[in-house]
């Protein structure tokens, strides 16, 4: 059996165009890997702040110095900021006015909240409201501020107090830090995974083209049955012999999936890692033999390629997770392959999937004997 | 020179031999993504008189002022209408949430508002808004929560800083009452927050719209992938044929050419398929392009021409893929990882704004950034004559580079 295995994976490892196919995933996740460190956001914001204005720079900081969905690039003048809009290489420019402590101060004693910062939008978006609440935010500390300041002096009737203590005072009782936590099913928190969103959908590609291995497996078996490779192998053990040779496909495909993981910067950790990728290459092997008997020639498992992928890329959570279409996904190795990295839940449905798939393949191949 | 007609049309008989499949499994293709986009167009009417985002809330949401915020953000905050906060057991949220019934679960921990009453922070509000790793929609909730603190913490530390103050000046009667007054006012402000910024709208269309971006993008998507449908053609493609062929005065560049002509030819069915059903769509006013309203069917016809000459690049690029990977098994997945892999860098998946900027130039370097570009300016109704140029450079080096493989092959 062993040397079974070594020779077919001989075979396969002398096709260059094979090497070359293994080659260009872990390539795909290194340029995207490396590509993705720089600047990037769903919306590019230009950013006037006045040179002389504390406020204006304070709040500044607060949108420069945090990881954020959006990228800023400062403007020397506010005429530079309106050319980017103009020119399409920024989506919004937000001007702070040269008196934007003054007006802070104004509105917080007045307890109102009226325009600020002039928001100058290419065309209303999406990301562009976002972004407006993102600024609103970074404005609410300070003026949150002044409106203490004031009902103190105001409200409160304390005019003498200095506004050192009243600093002071604030500082001292001052809440920081984020209240929120994102976590994953596991309990695992969101940050201990430093990744962008580019990089993301790089492991569902991966796990597709995965699932795309384990097809090109089934179809190569199928031209060996045709040409008689497997000839002297008896009738009861063929449908072994094509989990065979399909596994020497998906072994290398597997060392080559966690290495582009590892590569992308999406992998997690080597245990999980492991255990649901040898998990999601016993379920593709098992698909892709199943669909290779349902099929029965080349050319129509071929045909079943293009709507296959597009079916994958539409539910799997790769780009866009489709809130419905449950039935639809519990049919795709990929999609439980990549929810199994958090939840172990989906490790398990995966295995009975598996098994499952293993079973109707045996049914299917009983039959298809029979008739013959 | 007379086979060399002779070879073509045995190709065409060899496309024609597997046209019905493709042409049955391009309806196929055709007719799924129609169902996707109905159920989805469906799914997005029935829900436009509701809230869009149901959030499931788990754990103590008896506290009053706890309640009172929740019911704040339901009924005066202006996410209402984006963002639905549903209270549920911990069972009732996961079972939910596996069913896709709402989009995340959000859980206040025990003695959450304690923690914030008395200044400790220590607990945390957790959510979980993916099953799998984060993505994009992940990080823009990540970006609202910090929003939700900010605003939160800002306003609590007023509060405490008003309350110090009272105390150290001997007025420790009056902070209840102070308190109601200054966190009523600090609410109404945080509810009017949006109007911190004055808006002011160019105007300027950044090229396409989002429906017509999509569009385009699906095209080419299809085209790019359609090597994956049209593999039938390079079964059984061994080293011999092409060697006999230029015994018999076939040459590799006529061999290449015939079989390229045939193979087109197919990526051609499968694409005029796809646009028949766009123009059904469009007639029966489920596709709308806000570009090309009021205009007939001018503008579309437009735009399959200009995606011609996209469609002969790519079953170029196709078909130096197949010639290169060495057999079909190869070719299928050179050919998929390829497609994905250049479609993803040229803003098929997510606009491409949304990548660095070097990203962005290696994705329109690329043939898909210069298809995108074309098709884009093609349903616009201008092509400039550098994208054109560009589209022919790329296909011309993608048929010389397979005349040059296939030589090689034959030596």
């Amino acid at each position: 059996m062993l040397v079974k295995f070594v020779l077919l994976q001989k075979r396969l490892l002398k096709k260059y165009g094979f090497l070359m196919m293994l080659c260009l995933a872990p390539l795909l996740a290194v340029g995207v890997g490396r590509l993705s460190k720089e600047p990037a956001g769903i919306a590019a914001i230009a950013l006037y702040v006045p040179e002389g204005d504390e406020t204006a720079k304070e709040v500044a900081g607060r949108l420069l110095q945090k990881e954020s969905v959006f990228v800023y690039l400062p403007c020397e003048d506010e005429k530079a900021a309106r050319k980017l809009v103009e020119t399409g290489e920024a989506d919004a420019a937000w001007i702070f006015p040269e008196d934007m402590e003054e007006r802070i101060e104004e509105l917080s004693e007045k307890r109102r909240v009226r325009p600020v910062v002039t928001v100058v939008e290419r065309q209303d978006s999406v990301p562009l409201v976002l972004g407006r609440e993102v600024l609103s935010a970074a404005i609410y500390p300070t003026f949150s501020y002044g409106v203490y300041e004031g009902y103190v002096r105001g409200e409160l009737e304390m005019e003498d107090i200095p506004d050192e203590t009243l600093r002071a005072t604030y500082e001292s009782v001052a809440v920081r830090g984020s209240l929120f936590r994102m976590v994953y099913p596991d309990e695992m928190p969101g940050e201990t995974e430093d990744f962008t969103y580019v990089q993301a959908p790089l492991r569902g590609i991966l796990a597709i083209w995965f699932t795309f291995v384990g097809l090109a497996a089934a179809l190569y078996f199928m031209q060996d049955e045709e040409r008689g490779v497997y000839s002297r192998v008896p009738a009861p053990k063929r449908l072994l012999a094509s989990y065979g040779s399909a596994a020497v496909f998906l072994l290398d495909a597997a060392i080559v999936l966690l290495f582009s993981c590892k590569l992308a910067g999406v992998f997690t950790r080597w245990s999980r890692e492991l255990v649901s990728c040898a998990v999601f290459a016993a379920c593709v092997l098992a698909f892709a033999n199943l669909l290779r008997l349902l099929c029965r020639t080349p050319r129509k498992l071929g045909m079943l390629f293009l709507p296959l992928g597009a079916v994958m890329l539409a539910l799997c959570p790769v780009f866009l997770n489709l809130q419905h279409f449950r039935a639809g996904k519990l049919l795709l190795p990929p999609w439980y392959y990549l929810q199994s990295i958090h939840n172990t839940r989906y490790l398990y449905e995966m295995a009975v999937y598996t098994v499952i798939l293993v079973l109707v393949s045996s049914v299917v191949w009983r039959v298809q004997s029979r008739r013959v | 020179m007379r086979q060399i007609p002779a070879y073509f049309l045995a190709q065409m008989k060899r496309a024609m031999r597997i046209l019905p499949g493709q042409l049955a499994v391009n309806l196929a293709v055709c007719a799924l993504a129609a169902t996707f986009a109905c159920l989805l167009i469906a799914q997005g009417v029935s829900e436009a008189g509701g809230a869009r985002y149901r959030i499931g809330m788990v754990g103590d949401l008896s506290d009053s002022y706890l309640g009172f915020g929740i019911a704040a953000l339901q009924d005066m905050d202006d996410s209402r209408f984006m963002i639905e906060l549903v209270g549920m057991s911990e069972q009732e949220a996961e079972n939910a949430f596996l069913r896709g019934d709402i989009y995340a679960i959000v859980r206040v921990p025990e003695g959450f508002l304690e923690s914030i009453v008395y200044g400790e922070n220590d607990r945390y509000v957790t959510y979980t808004a993916t099953q799998g790793q984060k993505g994009l929609g992940t990080m823009v909730m990540g970006e609202i929560t910090d929003i939700a603190s900010t605003l939160v913490t800002s306003s609590q530390s007023a509060i405490y800083a008003m309350q110090r103050v009272l105390a150290d000046q001997g007025r420790g009667e009056e902070i209840g009452r102070e308190t109601d007054k200054l966190n009523l006012s600090l609410i109404n402000l945080v509810l009017s927050r949006v109007e911190f910024g004055e808006v002011e709208v160019l105007g300027y269309a950044d090229g396409l719209s989002l429906e017509l971006y999509y569009i385009c993008g699906m095209f080419l998507l299809f085209l790019l992938l359609s090597g994956l449908l049209n593999s039938a053609l390079f079964v059984r493609k061994g080293t011999a044929l092409p060697g006999f062929l230029k015994a018999r005065g076939v040459g590799a560049f006529w061999q290449v050419t015939g079989e390229y002509l045939a193979y087109f030819c197919l990526v051609l069915t499968g694409f005029f398929c796809l646009c028949g059903f766009v123009f059904l769509g469009m007639e029966k006013g489920l596709v709308k392009v806000p570009e090309w309203e009021g205009m007939g069917a001018t503008p579309f016809w437009g735009l399959l021409r200009a995606l011609i000459p996209v469609a002969a690049m790519f079953a170029a690029l196709q078909f130096f893929l197949y010639e290169t990977a060495e057999g079909i098994v190869n070719g299928v997945l050179v050919q998929f990882i390829c497609g994905i892999g250049m479609g993803y860098l040229s803003g098929y998946f997510y606009p491409s704004a949304f990548f660095p900027e070097k990203m962005r130039t290696v994705g329109e370097a690329l043939p898909t950034g210069v298809a995108a570009r074309f098709a884009q300016a093609g349903a616009l109704g201008e092509i400039p004559a550098g994208a054109f140029a560009a589209v022919c450079g790329w296909l011309a080096l993608f048929l010389v580079l397979s005349v040059a493989v296939r030589k090689g092959r034959m030596k």
